[in-house]
């Protein structure tokens, strides 16, 4: 029983949902991994996997960029 | 040589995205097609407002495009979209896959977990998908 919840639990956001890249677009999901600052969540804090935070990062410095999401509030 | 896909977002000042809209998106395509790039998908994001002021403007009109061009004539792609007027900002990125992406952009829809719910939530995005683009040519 609680194993299988762990292994439900183990899994980043983007793995459960099965998506392969995160989109610079997608800003409701981006905005849940920033601070109310705007500054990004660490790994431990957003429970995101290497190969998402890392794809979390490029996206949110690209939708930045574009003015999709603020630098600092 | 090496022809890929690649993704535009464009930023686009308000001014002119409410007067002369048609003659802004055939700006950029004339751009776009001057470069030796073939257009695959366009759409029109609403007005949105600005996270942070662009050269005084607070609110502007995004415009998505989709596009196959040869990787050496980006450069000149994106200079020409520098020096022109309607454009405030632009994002050029490399794209591998055009409808996982454009649906993402469209829905704005956080896809649950939930097994259930997924195959309700994909049908209704491929219909918006199906009417969107549709209007959006017609405006062209």
């Amino acid at each position: 029983m609680s194993k299988r919840k762990f292994n439900k639990t183990s899994k980043c956001r983007f793995c459960r949902m099965g998506i392969e890249e995160v989109d610079y677009k997608d800003i409701q999901n981006l905005q849940k991994l920033t601070t109310t600052q705007g500054k990004l969540f660490s790994r431990k804090r957003s429970g995101n996997c290497a190969h998402h935070q890392h794809s979390v990062k490029i996206s949110i410095k690209r939708a930045r960029f574009m003015s999709l999401l603020p630098y600092v509030t | 040589m090496n022809v890929r896909m690649y993704e535009g977002l464009f930023l686009i000042d308000n001014a002119y995205a409410s007067t002369e809209w048609e003659n802004v998106v055939k700006h950029i395509q004339d751009v776009l097609q001057k470069n030796g790039a073939e257009i695959l998908k366009t759409e029109k994001w609403g007005e949105k407002k600005l996270a942070y002021k662009i050269k005084g403007h607070k609110r502007g009109t995004y415009f998505l495009i989709h596009f196959n061009a040869k990787n050496s004539a980006i450069v000149t792609i994106r200079r020409d979209f520098q020096l022109s007027d309607y454009v405030v900002r632009s994002l050029i990125v490399r794209d591998d896959k055009i409808e996982e992406l454009s649906q993402i952009g469209l829905s704005e829809v956080p896809v649950e977990k939930d097994n259930s719910k997924i195959p309700e939530i994909a049908d209704t995005v491929l219909l918006e998908t199906s009417d969107v683009p549709a209007k959006v040519s017609d405006g062209i």
